[in-house]
């Protein structure tokens, strides 16, 4: 099996649109890369969009999944590295959602090559507080509490968590097709990414990036505040801050409208 | 006849769990009784709240990364466990259930579950002790005891596997046999607990100088087998060099160690048992040509 053939497998690699300009749209903690189903519409007439899962969530293929590897972003960077070499993806514009920011950011810094814009939705570079100098909105206690609530969760879920049943109102194929391993994470691969994602501190590597970016920040979002988004832009060169009136941390999903054009309008720059 | 029950008969007020609906910015605009009666929150100071300030922090990350996506994505999610605040700010678990319309206004239905939340976490602790329980005893059967490094059994499992990658990526691979030279002597004439300390130290001397993705191994007695990846022959001959130089390091009496070593190049299409029996073969020649030295298989 080649690089390419095996990558795409892995990593449940899909590529939609058409443009000469690449989006990567890498998805969050929590669910997979249907996360992104409502920015496509808007998204694939101007750009090629490669979307992916990574290893131990959605339809990737689990088998390759690696405890050691994924326990920090580096593991997960290395699976967004490992997509752009396998489908020679280069000048992309990677977008990623909350801990993907970082991620990619991460491989940015590695292969600087590959990458022209980083496009962040509700990052955080360290969810932990470290008063009084900076505070991420969160406890060693509150997250490892949420470990646990991940594993009572799962137990809760097993009993059915047979492909869940979309709603009537999503028809599109895409969905239908891929819906059924939403957000059904494998427990110990999702448990690896909250502990990689949520007890990391990735603060020191801003100051390296170099790339031009855009953050897109919430005012009401409870796991990535405002004064994070602008800790991040001060701490970046080159980088934009655009505050979204807008309640929770997924707005790729919540507000799709106000977004897209934001994120069309600073890759077109 | 059955009286016809009337409507106004019955209310949300009635049920003993949570009703609450909230808008599409996710504030509550309706709360059954229940908050008020079971869960001390005053429902004038109730409405108008963002939802996730019910939540306890973890649960608003879950909120967050699980509750909501599923429920853009699926309208509905049911049966998850979450930790709600009371009025009194007093931490209490509960089942919710959820669905959302078109409007994206959500009808949320909590359960206490106090009781499961006990069973639940009984079940959890339970399973991290077997995970825990179960990591130690596949480092144990994969660990040699002595040296710390991966033994024979482990190498038989893990040595294919990188073959396979070597035959993919078109890199060569290199294996090296490694034994110490007169080894039954330093046992017979020092002592085991002697022998011991030479091997350990030979172990450690190995980890320190191998890259993360080398394989190393204790093979068996005082042999070693090391497989380097993307390594050629130069690369293998400056490997076994620098090994012949730390082994220096390590004395006996008044004199150092030595080491034989016997290499094969492979460009992982051969099998693990042939490149081990190649690597062996050069070992053979090494110690047969006066030990001390490096052969290669040819």
């Amino acid at each position: 099996m080649s690089f390419k053939t095996e990558i795409i497998e892995r990593n449940n690699v899909q590529v939609i649109g058409s443009g000469s300009k690449v989006l990567l749209l890498a998805h969050g903690f929590g669910c997979d890369q249907n996360m992104w189903r409502f920015m496509i519409p808007q998204l694939s007439s101007d750009f090629k969009i490669v979307l992916f899962d990574y290893v131990g969530s959605g339809k990737s293929d689990v088998s390759q999944y690696d405890k050691k590897r994924y326990s920090t972003l580096d593991g997960y960077a290395q699976d967004v590295l490992d997509v752009c070499q396998a489908l020679e993806l280069k000048e992309l514009v990677f977008v990623g959602h909350s801990v993907s920011s970082i991620i990619g950011l991460l491989a940015s810094i590695q292969k600087p090559i590959i990458f022209s814009k980083l496009v962040m939705i509700c990052p955080s570079p360290c969810f932990l507080n470290f008063p009084p100098e900076y505070l991420g909105g969160f406890d060693k206690e509150d997250l490892e509490e949420l470990l646990n609530l991940m594993d009572t969760n799962y137990i809760g879920w097993a009993s059915y968590l047979a492909p869940l049943v979309m709603g009537t109102e999503n028809s599109e194929s895409l969905v239908t097709e891929l819906s059924d391993s939403f957000c059904s994470t494998d427990p110990v691969a999702a448990k690896t990414f909250a502990r990689a994602t949520f007890f990391s501190d990735y603060r020191h590597i801003l100051k390296e990036a170099s790339l031009p970016t855009l953050i897109l920040q919430s005012n009401d979002d409870a796991l990535a505040s405002v004064a994070v988004g602008e800790f991040m832009k001060n701490e970046m060169a080159h980088c934009e801050l655009e505050i979204v009136k807008a309640k929770g941390h997924c707005l790729h999903m919540t507000h799709p409208d106000s977004i897209a054009p934001e994120l069309i309008r600073f890759v077109n720059l | 006849m059955h009286d016809t029950p009337k409507k106004m008969q019955y209310s949300l007020d009635m049920f003993r769990c949570g009703a609450l609906v909230t808008d599409k910015q996710r504030r509550i605009i309706y709360a059954n009784s229940y908050f008020l009666e079971e869960l001390k929150w005053p429902l004038d100071e109730l409405i108008g709240k963002a939802i996730d300030e019910i939540f306890n922090r973890p649960s608003k990350i879950f909120c967050e990364s699980y509750l909501m996506p599923l429920l853009m994505h699926n309208k509905k999610c049911e049966e998850i466990q979450l930790s709600l605040l009371d009025g009194e700010g007093v931490k209490i678990p509960v089942i919710v259930n959820a669905h959302m319309d078109s409007n994206e206004t959500i009808y949320w239905s909590i359960f206490n579950a106090t009781n499961r939340s006990k069973l639940y976490q009984e079940l959890v602790d339970a399973r991290t002790k077997l995970e825990a329980q179960a990591e130690v005893l596949e480092s144990l059967s994969s660990t040699d005891d002595l040296t710390g490094l991966m033994n024979k059994r482990e190498m038989t499992i893990r040595a294919p596997l990188l073959l396979e990658q070597s035959q993919r990526f078109k890199h060569s691979i290199s294996v090296l046999m490694i034994d110490i030279d007169f080894f039954k002597k330093i046992n017979d004439n020092h002592g085991h607990l002697e022998g011991d300390r030479v091997l350990k130290e030979f172990g450690r001397c190995l980890t320190e100088f191998g890259r993360q993705s080398d394989l190393i191994s204790r093979f068996g007695g005082e042999e070693f087998l090391l497989m380097l990846p993307d390594t050629n022959s130069e690369g293998a001959n400056v490997c076994a060099k620098r090994v012949h130089d730390l082994v220096t390091k390590i004395r006996v009496a008044n004199g150092s160690i030595t080491v034989s070593i016997g290499i094969c190049v492979t460009d992982g299409t051969q099998a693990y048992e042939t490149i081990c029996q190649r690597a062996d073969e050069a070992l053979y020649q090494a110690k047969n040509s006066g030990r001390n030295r490096t052969v290669f298989f040819k």
